[in-house]
């Protein structure tokens, strides 16, 4: 049996996306990467420039890590927002979506537009409400925690070391949320009712429904979810630096501020390649990863 | 007799007029009998000019726009708004490709020199006289003896603001020694109504920075500014420490200053009387509603004082070289005059400009600077990394005054090695 012969005709129609990515993508990836093992002046350093950005308390502070209050480093802070953040934004779209999804719920699709508002704010906007939100005398958060008699929290969080990270963190919380909700919302709109159906006849609790039905129809939303947020967290910059800037004293400072540190403040194009690369490395690890199960 | 007139009077105005318009359609050239001279009708030309401000800052400043168009009717302004911390990031990657967004800038002056260095930026030394300016103002843009950017307004950074209403109804005076400046700080922490003594602006960091400059000024004297400025004296240095011990850190810790809040918004909340005192530069006096009630006073005896002026660069990709440097000469002496006459809350740094030239709110801040030590700014003068790092570590100890050594440490770490 003969081979079918591979066309050519389907690389005619991508040359015009590669006319573009080569100069625009390509190119300047090859060229940062490039650049990360340079030193200032031009010559070759090998690996030199990763071991003083990864060596660098700016980046990893185990000095302080997790005894004491931050800064941490740039990367810590990085992987204690995906611990806190990736959970509750998907546990919280998740209860939302599905406590919304029935019609009888009054008001439903209004909560969900509030909800989803985070979403469409600009991002500078987001970190302005952010600083605010924490803010003693003015915002809510220090206000409440106030009125439960919590009083070390009635304070700026975002002036704190101790508070800073967690309150851009929160924030974050409240402005992805909406997109983990929209996400589980269409999830469960495309289940066919007979699932349920079928399983209220055998029996089975709302819990076991859930378990059983629910959660594992939802599995490639909650994939996509997790990667989707997994990559946010991973490039933080806009909400972070208009809240707090990184600080106070590096307190809240993330991977893609430190890169622009050393780009726009220290002027070391070869360090902030180095934190680009690194961005690039771990934002890789979640986009193959849902790659991989998509093809599965 | 008379139409005789008129009509000889009608015939020489359209032989002049003929001679004029004649002139105009050969190219501007004029040929006389004796032709060593020629005259060229001046080509329009339209400047690019990058500055930070916008709103009434840039209103303040339009006015020495128009009045540079009014003497130069042949080079339009066209003036965009653009902050340094964003022309940071793009400014370097144009000039390396031999570009540039504006044929004058206003940038920090710091990177003007390091621009100017590298080569990107024009010299200036033929238009900027040193002996015109208040002394140490072109440190910040002087490299080798090449001055890279001339000096405009300043804002200079003299000390506590107070509402004269607000001392007279509580029985309040300026302080005259230290130990009356923490009685009086004692006293207005008892008013009710109070938050803090003193309200502490912040959000990028600089309100810190430059209240922190005015304590080691007075306590360490001008020379310790040029010296930490200049990497002569660490921040663990045990003169610099002592005054980070023994007058800031105990004036955090009796919760004298409010914890960082953004600088504008204090402004209202300062005015408003939730705070007494307010260290601000002198473009304050723009910003509130009723700039008579204003009162300034230094920390006692202090020696010096902060002048952060703006400075002004020609990138030497400009199409227009010899325009752009008419408007820069302009910005550095005249225009100075006309700014400081507006409510943009500056003083000059040209030593040419009259107290007459003066806002009228601005004229006994204006004496007071003309009569001090001015000294360049900290954190402006180093600029780079450390100046991020200046801010931050600074609004840390605002919060955890206990943490002094560990941030100490850090500024000398950050601090340029070269």
């Amino acid at each position: 049996m003969r081979k079918p012969r591979m066309s050519l005709t389907p690389i005619f129609f991508l040359l015009p996306a590669l006319a573009l990515m080569l100069p625009f993508v390509i190119y300047p990836i090859f060229k940062t990467i490039y650049f990360s093992f340079l030193s200032p002046d031009g010559n070759f350093v090998g690996l030199k420039n990763y071991f003083q950005v990864l060596g660098s308390s700016d980046i990893v502070n185990l000095d302080r890590f997790p005894s004491s209050s931050p800064p941490w480093g740039a990367l810590i802070h990085n992987f204690v927002w995906i611990l806190i953040h990736l959970p509750i934004t998907v546990f919280l779209g998740l209860l939302l979506a599905l406590l919304l999804r029935r019609e009888e719920v009054k008001g439903s699709s209004i909560i969900k537009s509030i909800v989803f508002l985070g979403m469409v704010i600009p991002m500078i906007v987001g970190g302005i409400i952010i600083r605010f939100l924490f803010e003693k005398g003015v915002g809510v958060i220090p206000t409440i925690f106030n009125l439960f008699g919590f009083e070390s929290l009635y304070k700026t969080w975002t002036a704190y070391p101790d508070t800073a990270l967690f309150a851009v963190i929160l924030g974050s919380i409240w402005l992805w949320t909406g997109f983990s909700m929209l996400m589980y919302s269409a999830g469960l709109a495309a289940i066919p009712k007979d699932y349920y159906e079928a399983a209220i006849i055998d029996g089975a609790s709302p819990i076991q429904i859930f378990f059983y039905v629910t959660f594992p129809l939802l599995k490639p939303v909650t994939m996509v979810v997790v990667s989707m947020t997994l990559l946010w967290e991973l490039k933080i910059f806009d909400i972070v630096y208009v809240a707090t800037g990184g600080g106070p004293g590096g307190a809240s400072t993330v991977l893609a501020i430190q890169m622009w540190n050393y780009f726009a403040r220290q002027l070391n194009y070869n360090y902030s390649a180095v934190v680009a690369v690194l961005l690039t490395l771990l934002t890789m690890i979640p986009a193959l990863w849902l790659f991989r199960r998509g093809r599965e | 007799m008379r139409n005789g007139k008129s009509i000889l009077s009608l015939f020489l105005v359209g032989l002049v007029a003929f001679a004029v318009v004649a002139s105009g359609c050969i190219g501007g050239e004029e040929t006389t009998t004796t032709p060593t001279e020629t005259t060229t009708t001046p080509e329009q030309v339209t400047l690019t000019v990058i500055g930070p401000w916008s709103g009434a800052e840039f209103d303040a400043f339009k006015k020495v726009i128009d009045a540079f168009e009014s003497k130069y009717p042949n080079i339009k302004i066209e003036y965009k708004t653009q902050r340094a911390e964003d022309l940071a990031t793009i400014l370097p990657l144009q000039f390396d490709s031999k570009e540039a967004p504006a044929d004058v800038i206003a940038m920090w002056g710091w990177f003007i020199t390091d621009m100017g260095k590298k080569g990107h930026v024009m010299e200036l030394n033929d238009i900027i006289n040193k002996d015109d300016y208040v002394s140490g103002v072109l440190d910040a843009v002087t490299a080798d003896g090449k001055i890279y950017g001339a000096p405009f307004t300043a804002g200079a950074k003299p000390g506590f603001w107070y509402r004269k209403s607000f001392f007279e109804k509580h029985g309040l005076t300026p302080p005259t020694t230290w130990d009356e400046f923490v009685a009086l700080l004692e006293k207005i922490k008892g008013i009710e109504g109070i938050k803090a003594p003193i309200v502490t602006g912040d959000s990028v960091g600089w309100p810190i920075s430059d209240v922190t400059e005015h304590f080691l000024i007075t306590f360490g004297g001008p020379e310790l500014q040029y010296k930490l400025i200049n990497g002569e004296v660490k921040f663990t240095d045990p003169q610099v420490k002592e005054i980070f011990e023994n007058r800031i850190v105990p004036l955090l810790k009796a919760g004298y200053f409010s914890e960082p809040i953004e600088w504008t918004s204090a402004v209202t909340a300062w005015w408003n009387g939730d705070y007494a005192l307010y260290f601000m530069g002198t473009w304050l006096t723009g910003m509130v509603d009723d700039p008579t009630d204003l009162g300034m006073f230094t920390l006692p005896g202090a020696k010096g004082m902060v002048m952060a002026p703006d400075y002004w660069m020609i990138p030497k990709y400009t199409k227009h070289p010899e325009e752009a440097k008419l408007f820069v000469k302009f910005l550095a002496t005249e225009g100075q005059k006309i700014h400081v006459g507006t409510n943009a809350g500056k003083v000059a740094t040209y030593k040419n400009v009259p107290i007459d030239a003066y806002w009228e709110p601005m004229r006994d801040v204006a004496k007071v600077a003309q009569g001090a030590v001015t000294v360049p700014d900290l954190d402006d003068s180093i600029g780079g990394e450390w100046q991020q790092a200046f801010w931050d570590q600074l609004k840390l100890l605002w919060v955890e005054p206990d943490r002094l050594d560990e941030i100490l440490k850090i500024l000398d770490e950050k601090f340029p090695k070269s």
